[in-house]
């Protein structure tokens, strides 16, 4: 039984973000990838939607820059032949303030021929901002 | 047919039931005990808080659709494994108060038990989701400038 490309990728993109090692990732990922990570993009530049490797893989450098994974946690995972569904909670370190970050994040990828060609993700995104930012966001 | 093509066929007529205002029907498809759970910021969004049980879901579902006139979903991603369903949804719901449309993305994950839903999860990219239900950037509060 071959090992679902879901884990290969969720390895690399690990080692990409940890160890700035972006040789698997790159090798994971298809020529004509389309992405999305939903978020406020004026403050995280990373968010928004991408087309092509060499976009998302701009894309995972920008997230090694800004973040350490510490520990992810799969809470609920699905597996089709080449697909993945998943919710994980992520702790985080943000880089430039050592701030800890704690994410719940909704993935869902699909795969051809063993590389990425989608991944969209989700974010409580009002969370993560009032993490960013070290306080609550009073609202009227 | 497979219990992941019943599951997947079990949440499609939940979220049909709901999208036309038929609490009931959607209700039905839920055990006794279901556990509801999304990530929102509940001083904005005070309905969004934890749901347990049919009666707490029905006041939940209720008050969404005081507020909103229409639901409509779309669904491109529907993936079923063993007991459970996630779906990716692009979600459309019209406000009741002056005909506009709050759209976002959501991802929820259902569990089963029984052939029923009993647990629901969603994830919602919140932060777009608060600015739409104001109707304001959120930024210019966050950065202290005045707010027009």
């Amino acid at each position: 039984m071959t090992e679902h490309s879901l884990w290969r990728f969720s390895r690399a993109l690990h080692r990409a973000i940890n160890d700035r090692d972006f040789r698997d990732i790159e090798a994971l990922i298809d020529e004509d990838v389309e992405w999305a990570l939903y978020g406020p993009i004026d403050m995280f530049p990373f968010f928004g939607a991408r087309q092509g490797r060499d976009a998302v893989l701009d894309v995972i450098r920008q997230l090694a820059d800004n973040f350490h994974v510490r520990r992810f946690d799969r809470e609920s995972i699905m597996l089709g032949v080449d697909s993945a569904a998943s919710m994980l909670r992520y702790s985080l370190t943000a880089l430039d303030s050592n701030k800890p970050i704690s994410l719940r994040v909704a993935q869902f990828a699909q795969f051809k021929a063993g590389k990425l060609v989608s991944m969209r993700v989700l974010i409580d995104t009002f969370d993560l901002v009032e993490q960013a930012l070290g306080r609550a966001i009073h609202l009227p | 047919m497979t219990v992941e093509k019943l599951n997947r066929q079990r949440v499609v007529h939940l979220l049909d039931a709901f999208a036309r205002g038929d609490i009931e029907t959607a209700l039905s498809c839920c055990t006794d005990d279901v556990d509801f759970l999304t990530h929102a910021p509940i001083d904005v969004l005070p309905h969004m808080v934890p749901r347990h049980g049919k009666q707490e879901l029905r006041e939940l579902w209720q008050t969404i659709w005081s507020r909103y006139s229409e639901i409509r979903y779309k669904a491109p991603h529907i993936l079923a494994e063993g007991e459970a369903v996630a779906t990716y949804m692009h979600a459309y719901f019209r406000k009741r108060s002056n005909d506009r449309v709050v759209q976002f993305d959501m991802a929820v994950f259902y569990s089963f038990r029984g052939g029923l839903v009993a647990e629901i999860r969603e994830i919602i990219d919140s932060y777009d989701l608060v600015q739409q239900v104001l109707e304001r950037e959120i930024g210019p509060l966050i950065t202290g400038a005045r707010v027009d």
